[in-house]
């Protein structure tokens, strides 16, 4: 006598399968894995590592010199805008007391390793060989915002970027009155509550606007690439792309609220 | 048995995606290899559906990227070789739509077109017929 499964019985399965997929959704296991990961991804890269460490015994000795001369330079073209940078930060400093604006206080910022990161074409997870990490710090590259800690422990950290529909960032652009959000869509950025009369044009730069105190304010996180007002409505739809590229970057900046780090 | 040598290979699949991300074009490894085991033989889903939810929870952090199309696979191919007989046109087909969450979720299209190339290669060696001794 052949075994058929009822088909009410297999759906009843895939049903049951079903809903255990989706309740283990809202669980981090992925960001588990991730970490867990995280130190044989360091080893994947090892071969990496040491042919950079040995194609530097093969510098010949006039490579080594030029590259001494050059360093020489760059080192004094450095100190030279070092001072610029002391005596602009002076001004800037008297000039936001002046115009009574906020400087970014309260964070304190290190710098952390690229160690991986997702491999869809944005890029919008990363892993992060950074020791003092805690979720809900805030990730910034040199152009722009880049997302927050995910979940952390010793030593690594997983990151989502603004691109992942979890993240809203409260924007606005400075000298104007609009406070709009900056949502994830995957491969874009979507900005939610902009006023049609106010509406700002393609282009522009939303930066952070500091409200609810989880992003420090003034970081750009997006430029504008579409605005498109909708008949009937309040608010235009707005499309931007981030600002930052964090696709290559090796070394990103970390700010940990220093109530957290305390913590 | 193949079904530990493909999922330590899926792992390290996995591995290389995170470690070398932004830095070479590369395919989907697991996925490729998961995907290749599922058309060689059917009966593997046992073990490639497991594979599979780990390959989307470590790379799209969800259980529903390529799992709920490939859990399908096992089912549309019994069917299928039931009504036309075994063969390629079907597998293909399936091939087609178990990797197509890939483009949906981000994935370029070169490293869609590299994941498929990957697993025909693979599902060649799967399906070839053991070759005992006389």
């Amino acid at each position: 006598m052949s075994q058929r499964r009822s088909p009410l019985r297999i759906l009843a399965w895939s049903g049951l399968v079903l809903i255990l997929l989706v309740s283990i959704q809202q669980l981090p296991v992925g960001q588990r894995l991730n970490l867990g990961m995280a130190p044989l991804l360091s080893v994947l890269q090892a071969p990496g590592r040491w042919w950079q460490d040995a194609t530097l015994w093969l510098h010949t000795r006039s490579q080594l010199q030029s590259d001494y001369q050059h360093a020489t330079i760059r080192l004094e073209q450095q100190s030279t805008l070092t001072q610029e940078v002391r005596s602009l930060r002076e001004e800037n400093r008297q000039l936001r007391a002046l115009l009574d604006i906020q400087q970014i206080r309260g964070y304190h910022w290190h710098a952390a390793k690229v160690q991986g990161r997702s491999p869809d074409k944005m890029s919008q997870r990363l892993i992060l060989l950074a020791q003092q990490a805690a979720p809900d710090d805030v990730i910034v590259s040199s152009d722009g915002l880049v997302g927050l800690v995910d979940h952390a422990k010793p030593g690594s950290a997983v990151v989502r970027t603004i691109l992942d529909a979890a993240i809203a960032v409260p924007v606005t652009i400075p000298g104007t009155a609009l406070a709009a959000l900056v949502r994830g869509q995957g491969d874009r950025l979507m900005v939610d509550f902009v006023p049609i009369e106010n509406a700002p044009k393609a282009g522009s730069i939303l930066q952070t606007s500091g409200a609810g105190g989880m992003f420090p304010a003034g970081i750009p996180v997006a430029r504008i690439t579409k605005v498109e007002p909708i008949p009937g409505q309040v608010f235009a739809k707005v499309d931007a792309e981030p600002i930052a590229h964090w696709q290559r970057e090796s070394w990103l900046a970390m700010a940990s609220a220093t109530g957290r780090a305390a913590q | 048995m193949i079904a530990p040598f493909v999922l330590l290979l899926s792992l390290l699949g996995i591995m290389l995606n995170l470690a070398l991300a932004g830095l070479v074009v590369q395919p989907d490894w697991a996925a490729a290899l998961l995907l290749a085991a599922i058309l060689a033989q059917r009966g593997n889903w046992v073990w490639v559906l497991p594979g599979f939810w780990i390959h989307d929870l470590a790379l799209h952090w969800s259980s529903l990227v390529c799992l709920p199309v490939v859990a399908l696979i096992p089912f549309f191919l019994a069917k299928a070789d039931e009504h036309l007989g075994p063969g390629r046109p079907q597998r293909v087909l399936l091939m087609f739509a178990g990797l197509f969450p890939l483009l949906w979720f981000g994935w370029s299209f070169s490293q869609w077109l590299l994941t498929m190339m990957v697993c025909t290669f693979a599902w060649y060696f799967a399906a070839r017929p053991d070759v005992s001794p006389a």
